[in-house]
């Protein structure tokens, strides 16, 4: 029971964008993917979220490949967060986060969504927009109202579906220090309740305290993989971001100015 | 309400309390059953579907100004309209000409867009909605020259039944004409309307939407088929009536919000009580004669038109 990415390449064009990553992800886990910009993060969460279908290789989630999986149960599965675009009419902050209900027709009822939207909305420090316009919003209040749609997503009442798992592409973009701490010790809890969670975000020092691994690519390869005390190397970021990098073997502090 | 005025203002007035108390003259009876009603039922079914097509192109293509215009559906059908009335003198027999033959070309002419439609995006599958979109200014304007063509060689007689067509209007017709009709047009309501929440998750992203379960493929066939059958069946029977499906979905929005489950629903039924009072305003305002119902629509619509570009933030 994981999430297995086995020898995955995306060639568009003639350019390979990745090639040739696999690792695995078992409920639980939070992994972090780091990289420079252009390095494939966010090509490869796609790839693993079903966006794109991946030239070579195969993503399989708890033994079933993704090309066999309806989307309606991949959805169950698994949440998706990334760069949102525009909303157009004028929803409420309400119904934005429960779009993330995948099955609406539901046994639990109205009720029963209302909660969990709520518990979501909580969670996010997001409950008292609810009645809000959601196009009215901030930026980072926008990025928490997704959040929480996120969270519902996997919040459902089908135990059959098994474990669940969490995408989240730059989640803390636009938050201010303390949602993006916030943000990031509530995904640990959820890994710690079991649901696996893969994540990209550019904060070295976020990275290395709250990851159980770390996958670093470069160039669309993967160049690291593994916990952060064996990846977390001076030589090896150094030589991955381009730029001299110290770390603090006790802490995993990295200094980079 | 507006069924009830409809049915009882007229150019020959049928009093309400001697409809509930069953007292009618014989005149009467003909003019309510056999004139007035199918034309009162017409304007709102096609009110219902213009809108309801509307709201749910609005929301497909997330697009505040998409209308059943766009995606080709109404050219098609004027195209099929048009070229009976020009040239039905010239080269259809005289036992196939009738009543039955301008609404079955108009119809022809919407399924041949709709098919058209279908193949190119490879069965509403290949690209984006933006292509779809592209075809259909195409497939406008392609008709646009053809009815400029026939219009161009028409005779007078035939321009001026082309003109009232263009404008649109619900009179003249009979129930064997209406009966198909309405069932079809029926069910082709019922069959969009359980696609609304997946309209509302589309309003996320259309890659956003996929990860949350829609299959959007399967969302752009419901839609597209069904916007296009209503509207193909609706112009076919009551020519060319401008901003109903455009105007209406935002006067919903306005009232109630924009949740496509509530939407599509008060849509379909504010387009059919406006469309009626449309009607009757166009066969009272120039008693006895009767003024073409797309005139007044468009009378309305344009300047709302106009004020909904001026204030829209997001253009």
């Amino acid at each position: 029971m994981s999430i297995n990415i086995d020898s995955v390449s995306l060639n568009i064009k003639g350019v390979n964008i990745i090639s040739d990553i696999s690792f695995t992800m078992k409920p639980g886990e939070l992994i972090t993917i780091l990289g420079p910009n252009g390095s494939g993060k966010s090509t490869l969460l796609r790839v693993i979220s079903g966006d794109l279908l991946p030239t070579k290789g195969e993503v399989t989630i708890d033994n079933v490949p993704l090309s066999d999986m309806s989307f309606k149960t991949q959805a169950l599965k698994r949440s998706v967060m990334s760069q949102s675009q525009q909303i157009l009419y004028d929803y409420s902050v309400q119904e934005i986060v429960e779009m993330g209900w995948v099955d609406y027709s539901d046994t639990g009822g109205v009720e029963l969504i209302k909660q969990k939207c709520i518990k979501a909305a909580k969670d996010c420090f997001v409950d008292h927009l609810l009645k809000r316009n959601f196009n009215t919003l901030s930026g980072g209040e926008q990025r928490r109202v997704h959040f929480a749609r996120t969270l519902l997503q996997i919040d459902h009442q089908y135990d059959s579906i098994g474990n669940r798992y969490m995408f989240l592409d730059e989640p803390t973009a636009n938050l201010d220090l303390l949602f993006e701490l916030q943000l990031i010790r509530l995904l640990k809890a959820k890994a710690e309740k079991g649901i696996g969670v893969l994540l990209i975000i550019h904060d070295l020092n976020l990275a290395s305290k709250f990851s159980d691994k770390i996958a670093i690519l470069k160039k669309g390869k993967l160049s690291a993989f593994g916990e952060p005390l064996e990846v977390f190397k001076s030589k090896t970021l150094s030589d991955i971001f381009g730029l001299a990098m110290d770390v603090d073997l006790k802490t995993l502090k990295v200094t980079y100015y | 309400m507006s069924f009830f005025s409809g049915l009882t203002l007229g150019s020959y007035s049928v009093p309400i309390l001697d409809i509930i108390l069953g007292k009618l003259e014989p005149l009467q009876k003909t003019v309510l059953f056999q004139i007035r009603a199918p034309r009162v039922v017409l304007a709102g079914f096609v009110g219902a579907s213009l809108a309801l097509s509307g709201a749910s192109l609005q929301g497909l293509f997330r697009n505040p100004l998409a209308d059943p215009g766009l995606i080709g559906v109404s050219a098609g059908a004027a195209l099929g309209a048009t070229s009976i009335i020009v040239l039905s003198n010239h080269f259809v027999p005289e036992f196939l000409a009738g009543p039955f033959l301008l609404p079955i070309a108009a119809f022809a002419g919407a399924m041949l867009v709709i098919m058209l439609l279908f193949t190119l995006t490879k069965g509403f599958k290949s690209k984006g909605t933006t292509y779809m979109l592209l075809i259909g200014i195409a497939i406008n304007s392609l008709s646009g020259v053809c009815i400029g063509f026939l219009t161009y060689i028409s005779s007078d007689a035939e321009l001026r039944s082309l003109t009232f067509w263009t404008m649109g209007s619900f009179g003249g017709v009979s129930w064997p004409l209406l009966v198909p009709a309405i069932i079809l047009i029926s069910f082709f309501l019922i069959w969009a309307i359980p696609s609304s929440r997946n309209l509302d998750l589309l309003q996320l992203g259309e890659i956003e939407a996929q990860r949350l379960g829609v299959n959007l493929k399967k969302l752009r066939f419901n839609i597209i088929l069904s916007s296009a059958a209503i509207v193909g069946i609706s112009v076919s029977l009551s020519g060319m009536i401008g901003f109903v499906g455009l105007v209406v979905p935002h006067l919903a929005r306005l009232i109630g919000g924009v949740n496509h489950s509530y939407l599509l629903i008060s849509s379909a039924i504010a387009g059919s009580s406006l469309m009626i009072v449309a009607d009757l305003i166009a066969r009272t305002f120039v008693q006895p004669a009767e003024m073409p119902v797309g005139l007044i629509t468009s009378a309305i619509g344009s300047p709302f038109f106009l004020y909904l570009i001026i204030s829209s933030k997001k253009l």
